[in-house]
């Protein structure tokens, strides 16, 4: 009886074309941007668009912009005017991220640049200094060696003359040729704790956060087919047999599991293919994490429209529902980013297991022994929601 | 097809029934045998649907007993087992075809995978559906859908089968085709609860009707017994004269004549015949046009309307 009923599903979701494309192409398409979007967002890829003016008019000036405009890893433009004023009005206008000033001689004492940025983009300030220190290191290592000399100097004393000139010597070399200062060894050492695995692990956060997305959403419309059978009859006409509403409920929950999985399969075949997130060698764990998903993104679909007594109720409460969990989910905004009460209430959605349970076998390589946890949790979202659908869809018979 | 019980099918039993304080059912009872087609009438709330919901299992009657092949369907599967509902929405998926609807109705009803495909061909044939089999019930007529609708209704071969309203919305072609289904399925021994404002086809098809009005049955018997124990050998005529002028409308409701919604007139008259040529030559004396005067066997419709003349008469 429960096949009967998942035979039906299948029929009908072939035969009506556009749902058909709705569920399993939209979501690649909705995770290819996702990934797009926030592929760059982890800070180590952004480029942001910097207005600049150089007001002090000097050589090293002159060379400081010069070398801005080519870093590779900012988008810098000269404000219009350039003047201080110019790059702030860019920065105040939104047309730039961030803005500097190149006020005084740079290797003068002072502070020789001025930074202005939106507090909306607090994040661009920093960014561009450390961008501008990259600069000033790479292209003008003569201006860095004498605010560092000058620094210095109040805790070593002064130079005797024939320091001062082996400074003035090394200053003049590396201001005519910036290869010949030698390198010194970075303060800090970094190392990627994942190694270098293809596929970012924002694509797979996001695969995970698109795929329990979709999947919801695509189960609570097979889900309303309940609401449907009740309106056309055929509830009645099922009721009024020997088996009851049961078959019909469970045969739905193994159709949903089932285009969840699907569309699951879509989404990250899309992920191995145009990221290289490497699904095929964890295909039986990705298999039993996606049915982990697709069970808790059935079940629950099933009891909120279960729970409803006609379809616009349905569509509203599941909405609604979906969305909430989405965003505390981190289907929408990393996790991460969310404060840390937040991120507790995230554990209340099954968002937030299924995304994690992706990272930790995509990204983390993790083995069964790590993911029982997440798929317990998934599973018992979908039972608990499973039977909550079956005792609501008994009520229908009074 | 099994074959029906010898007793009724279907037995209820001074049911009651009330949604709060209002009393929908009042101690109704009615018997539907094996072969017999039984038309329930009534006008909307006369508490019609409550008694089909007490019988088809879903609802438990606060008072009295139903039962199907001797057994409570409201508590009892076996029961509900005998029974086969055509509810008066269309309850087929449209986006499969009639013979996967089938297919899937079957397989709900509990019928054996390997007995399925016998069950679809009954069903076809006593609807006459097989010749489009393979089509999407959306792209079916609306008449063509109501027979699929009776189709998924018998696929597990039910002692009882209740027809909701099964000719709203269809021609007379479609009727008449769903009246033969109902007639075949009738020989074959199942007995069939008709519900329906239909009272043509109720006069035509059932052995027995019954009236419900205000939850209590008023009326019950064959529907040739009870017009003519209701009327006796009073016809109806019916009277088309075209434009009329105030002495010609003064002059019918003096001869007993009640003008109808649609222009022409009528009245129940005794000795119709003679009654109705009487009427004619009169009209032509008067210089009036006449342009049809029928005469015939007043019908269930009659009774209908004397039965909600009387509870307005009560009212």
């Amino acid at each position: 009886m429960s096949f009967a009923m998942f035979r039906v599903m299948v029929l009908d979701l072939w035969r009506d074309r556009p749902a058909l494309v709705m569920t399993f192409l939209l979501p690649s398409v909705v995770f290819l941007i996702f990934s797009s979007v926030f592929s760059g967002a982890t800070g180590i890829d952004v480029k942001l668009k910097v207005a600049i003016a150089d007001v002090a008019h000097t050589p090293a000036s002159a060379r400081v912009l010069k070398a801005m405009l080519a870093n590779p890893n900012l988008r810098v433009e000269v404000a219009n005017p350039a003047t201080r004023e110019g790059v702030r009005q860019a920065v105040r206008s939104g047309h730039d991220d961030a803005g500097l000033v190149i006020l005084t001689d740079p290797p003068a004492p002072g502070s020789p640049f001025l930074i202005f940025a939106d507090p909306a983009r607090a994040v661009a300030a920093p960014l561009t200094e450390a961008r501008v220190d990259d600069t000033l290191a790479d292209a003008t290592p003569d201006v860095l060696l004498v605010r560092t000399l000058r620094d210095l100097s109040p805790a070593i004393g002064d130079l005797t003359p024939d320091q001062k000139q082996n400074v003035a010597e090394a200053t003049q070399q590396a201001a005519s040729d910036t290869k010949s200062v030698p390198k010194t060894a970075p303060t800090y050492l970094h190392e990627d704790v994942i190694g270098a695995k293809k596929g970012g692990a924002s694509i797979v956060y996001y695969a995970g956060a698109v795929m329990i997305l979709f999947a919801l959403f695509a189960a609570t419309h097979g889900a309303l087919t309940l609401v449907d059978e009740r309106r056309m009859g055929i509830a009645d006409r099922i009721l009024a047999g020997r088996a009851g509403i049961g078959p019909v409920v469970t045969g739905k929950l193994i159709f949903l599991i089932f285009q969840g999985t699907v569309q699951a399969a879509v989404i990250f075949a899309t992920a191995q293919l145009v990221y290289g997130v490497d699904v095929s060698d964890h295909l039986w764990l990705w298999l039993v994490t996606t049915a982990a998903a697709s069970v808790a993104a059935g079940g629950l679909a099933l009891a909120l429209v279960a729970l409803c007594r006609t379809r616009e109720q349905a569509q509203m409460f599941s909405t609604f529902v979906i969305l909430i969990f989405s965003a505390v989910g981190g289907s929408m905004v990393p996790r991460f980013l969310m404060p840390p009460w937040l991120q507790d209430v995230g554990w209340w959605t099954p968002h937030a297991w299924v995304i994690e349970a992706y990272q930790d076998l995509l990204w983390r390589d993790a083995g069964p022994s790590d993911l029982y946890k997440p798929w317990f949790v998934l599973t018992l979202i979908g039972i608990a929601g499973f039977l909550v659908a079956q005792l609501a869809a008994r009520r229908i018979r009074t | 097809m099994t074959p029906g019980p010898s007793g009724p099918i279907l037995t209820a039993n001074a049911v009651t029934h009330a949604y709060g304080p209002r009393q929908v059912l009042k101690g109704v009872s009615l018997e539907v045998r094996a072969g017999e087609i039984y038309a329930l009438l009534g006008p909307n709330g006369a508490g019609k649907t409550t008694l089909v919901r007490t019988i088809c299992g879903r609802l438990k009657p606060d008072g009295g007993e139903v039962r199907l092949v001797g057994r409570d369907p409201f508590s009892d599967g076996e029961a509900r087992a005998a029974l086969g509902l055509a509810p008066q929405a269309l309850a087929l998926y449209p986006q499969l075809t009639v013979a996967e609807n089938l297919q899937a109705f079957a397989s709900l009803a509990g019928v054996r995978r390997r007995s399925v495909p016998a069950a679809i061909a009954y069903a076809m044939k006593m609807t006459q559906t097989s010749e489009r089999s393979g089509a999407l019930v959306r792209h079916l007529s609306g008449g063509y859908q109501r027979r699929v609708n009776i189709a998924a209704a018998i696929l597990a071969g039910p002692h009882l089968l209740v027809l909701d309203e099964p000719t709203v919305g269809v021609d007379l072609t479609a009727r008449d085709a769903i009246s033969e289904a109902l007639r075949r399925l009738r020989g074959d021994g199942v007995g069939i609860l008709l519900v329906t404002h239909d009272l043509e086809q109720a006069g035509d098809l059932a052995d027995r009707v019954g009236f419900l009005r205000t939850g209590e049955k008023v009326l019950e018997g064959p529907p040739d017994a009870l017009v003519d124990e209701a009327f006796g050998d009073k016809m109806d005529v019916q009277l088309d004269v075209g434009e009329t002028n105030p002495e010609l409308t003064a002059w019918l409701g003096g001869q007993g004549l009640s003008q109808e919604p649609s222009g022409g007139w009528s009245c129940l008259a005794p000795d119709g015949y003679v009654f109705g040529a009487q009427l004619a030559e009169s009209l032509k004396a008067k210089g009036a046009s006449v342009r049809e005067v029928r005469v015939r066997r007043p019908t269930l419709a009659h009774l209908f309307a004397r039965i909600a003349e009387t509870k307005a008469a009560a009212a």
